[in-house]
């Protein structure tokens, strides 16, 4: 009996955090009217169609815009670890800065974004980089690199400094300590935070809102263009946003075990 | 590998001073190996971080379009931003989305840690379905609540009929800013419970034990035992949902549009700057803004730093 009670309150937490998310995908394959349809029986009971999915695809530029997004991502996510693997191996074996310097990096994340948007408006218009990849690339690169920094600064911190002492002893330099022994102990916690900074670009709303208009707009914008002057398209807005989704529902399976630990920016090990 | 070092080594004649270390060894050495490691970010953070900040405190005083010439107006700016009642509510609503939302994550997620916390049947799988939410974009998930949650058609209204509950009306000015709390509170919950859950699985066991055997009642272990054990998971927790909780917008992007008593502080600053143009008002919020959360910033980092010396330490050990 207490296990039957237990069972049914884990399938009723389960339900809550997963039906929204399979909600996403029932409306993809309804048609409008079902959509509309003010009775209790056409929420599951319909006809199953892939309108939606067609009106995405040749209505508007969704391909473009999750292409545009892939790119955005990828490159960004490139020279933010490009930036942040060094630093971070300064910050936790010497001590650079004493602090301050690591304090400095993770306030960049409190800096409110649609503050820093103003500046960067200003100089993009002059440097006529207002919807090209290259501005929203670099905004990234900012918006990302706090969390790198701080994520990597924790994994760095977990080898020992009497490891790479005892192997610049033996006659290593510096460059084939971190090649031959850092790297071999950090390549985890340089493929998770990859995968964070992928997932957290991809998902990047406001700076992509503000700066692009049709070239270089990304999936986000996209799926919240469906929210028109007149109406919103709910149907193929479920569609966009279900495939937009897709990846990082995918990452966030993949990544169970280290989700939290990076959420906590290493504080915590789920 | 010994070849390429070879390549990138210079000629010892170029670093006289130095006897017969080369340039690549000088460069090797800590005191300017780690310099050199830390530019590019601080090369970064320099174009990044210092120029908006001063552009803000310049443009704070001033009065500015974007299309004429900047007029320096001195304290204005700021006289005007206090002075605004919109400022204060957009601040209170702020402040109600943290506490609601932090508050309400915080129970959920400490009932639903503790009924986690054994092994079943499907733990795995159940965790990996829980976790999802964390990773999706706020955007998409906003706009899809905003659907569920539609007065006439919305399935959880239909849903709520059909029992004989009756529809509620999720975004009226009353409800819409709990609404929000909500979809803020569903997406987030799972960090709460898995921090927590992952802190109740690392508890020792003998102090638990031992009060068991002098009869200590579970709810008196729970508050004299579990809580203290795990306050400070509970306080990071706090600090970083305010970080995030703080900068909210995506959310009302998907759902009010900052209408309907939703405004934020972010929001506003949006609002201001990006609908009316007022790069002076808007600067002058962002540094009062700034001002605020870079107190919350610094608590938080402090007890951050604590608990990764502890992991590491650990992890040392």
């Amino acid at each position: 009996m207490k296990r039957v009670i237990f069972g049914l309150i884990v399938f009723f937490v389960l339900f809550v955090f997963v039906f929204p998310i399979f909600w996403i995908y029932i409306t993809s394959l309804k048609q409008s009217q079902d959509i509309f349809y003010l009775s209790f029986t056409k929420l599951f009971y319909f006809t199953p169609t892939l309108d939606n999915f067609h009106h995405l695809f040749t209505k508007t530029p969704f391909f473009h815009e999750i292409l545009n997004t892939s790119i955005i991502s990828v490159i960004s996510t490139v020279l933010v670890m490009l930036v942040s693997l060094p630093a971070a191996y300064s910050f936790a074996r010497f001590n650079t800065g004493y602090g301050h310097l690591l304090f400095t990096t993770i306030s960049t994340r409190m800096f409110p974004a649609v503050v820093a948007a103003i500046p960067f408006f200003v100089a993009y218009k002059l440097a006529g980089w207002l919807d090209t990849h290259i501005g929203l690339i670099l905004l990234y690169v900012y918006f990302n690199m706090s969390f790198a920094v701080f994520l990597l600064y924790g994994y760095f911190r977990e080898i020992p400094a009497e490891l790479e002492n005892a192997a610049m002893l033996d006659g290593y330099n510096r460059l084939q300590v971190i090649r031959k022994i850092v790297f071999p102990l950090i390549k985890s916690g340089v493929a998770i935070t990859t995968v964070f900074c992928l997932v957290f670009a991809w998902n990047e709303f406001l700076f992509a809102f503000l700066f692009t208009r049709t070239h270089a707009r990304t999936v986000s914008v996209g799926i919240s263009a469906f929210w028109g002057s007149i109406e919103i398209q709910w149907g193929p807005m479920a569609a966009g946003a279900g495939l937009a989704i897709l990846p990082t529902l995918v990452a966030a399976w993949f990544m169970q075990r280290y989700i939290i630990r990076g959420l906590t920016f290493g504080a915590v090990k789920g | 590998m010994d070849g390429k070092v070879e390549a990138l080594t210079f000629d010892t004649q170029d670093a006289p001073f130095e006897g017969k270390r080369s340039l690549m060894e000088i460069l090797l050495d800590e005191k300017y190996f780690k310099w050199i490691l830390i530019t590019p970010l601080l090369l970064v953070l320099l174009v990044f971080m210092i120029y908006p900040l001063f552009y803000c405190l310049f443009y704070s005083f001033h009065k500015y379009d974007m299309v004429r010439q900047p007029v320096m107006v001195g304290f204005s700016k700021y006289r005007m931003v206090l002075h605004d009642s919109a400022f204060w509510g957009a601040l209170g609503n702020t402040i109600y989305i943290l506490v609601l939302s932090i508050g309400c994550e915080l129970i959920i997620g400490m009932a639903v840690a503790i009924l986690f916390n054994r092994k079943f049947k499907g733990q795995d799988i159940t965790r990996g379905f829980c976790l999802l939410p964390l990773l999706i974009s706020p955007l998409a998930m906003s706009m899809i609540w905003n659907f569920m949650l539609q007065y006439d058609f919305g399935v959880l209204n239909q849903c709520l009929y059909a029992l004989g509950i009756g529809k509620i009306m999720w975004w009226s000015p009353k409800m819409a800013i709990n609404t929000i709390v909500f979809i803020s509170i569903w997406q987030w919950a799972p960090f709460s419970i898995f921090v927590l859950l992952a802190g109740l699985r690392g508890l020792p066991r003998d102090p638990f034990e031992a009060a068991s055997v002098d009869g200590a009642r579970p709810l008196y272990i729970f508050r004299r035992l579990t809580l203290p054990m795990l306050s400070p998971l509970i306080v990071i927790i706090v600090l970083l949902r305010t970080m995030w909780l703080i900068r909210i917008f995506d959310p009302l992007y998907g759902t009010t549009r900052g209408g309907v008593n939703t405004e934020t502080l972010d929001w506003m600053l949006y609002r201001v700057s990006f609908v009316y143009f007022d790069i002076g008002a808007g600067s002058a919020l962002a540094v009062i803004s700034l001002y605020m959360t870079i107190l919350v910033c610094a608590v938080m980092f402090r007890v951050l730093m604590k608990s990764i010396e502890r992991t590491s330490q650990n992890a040392a050990m």
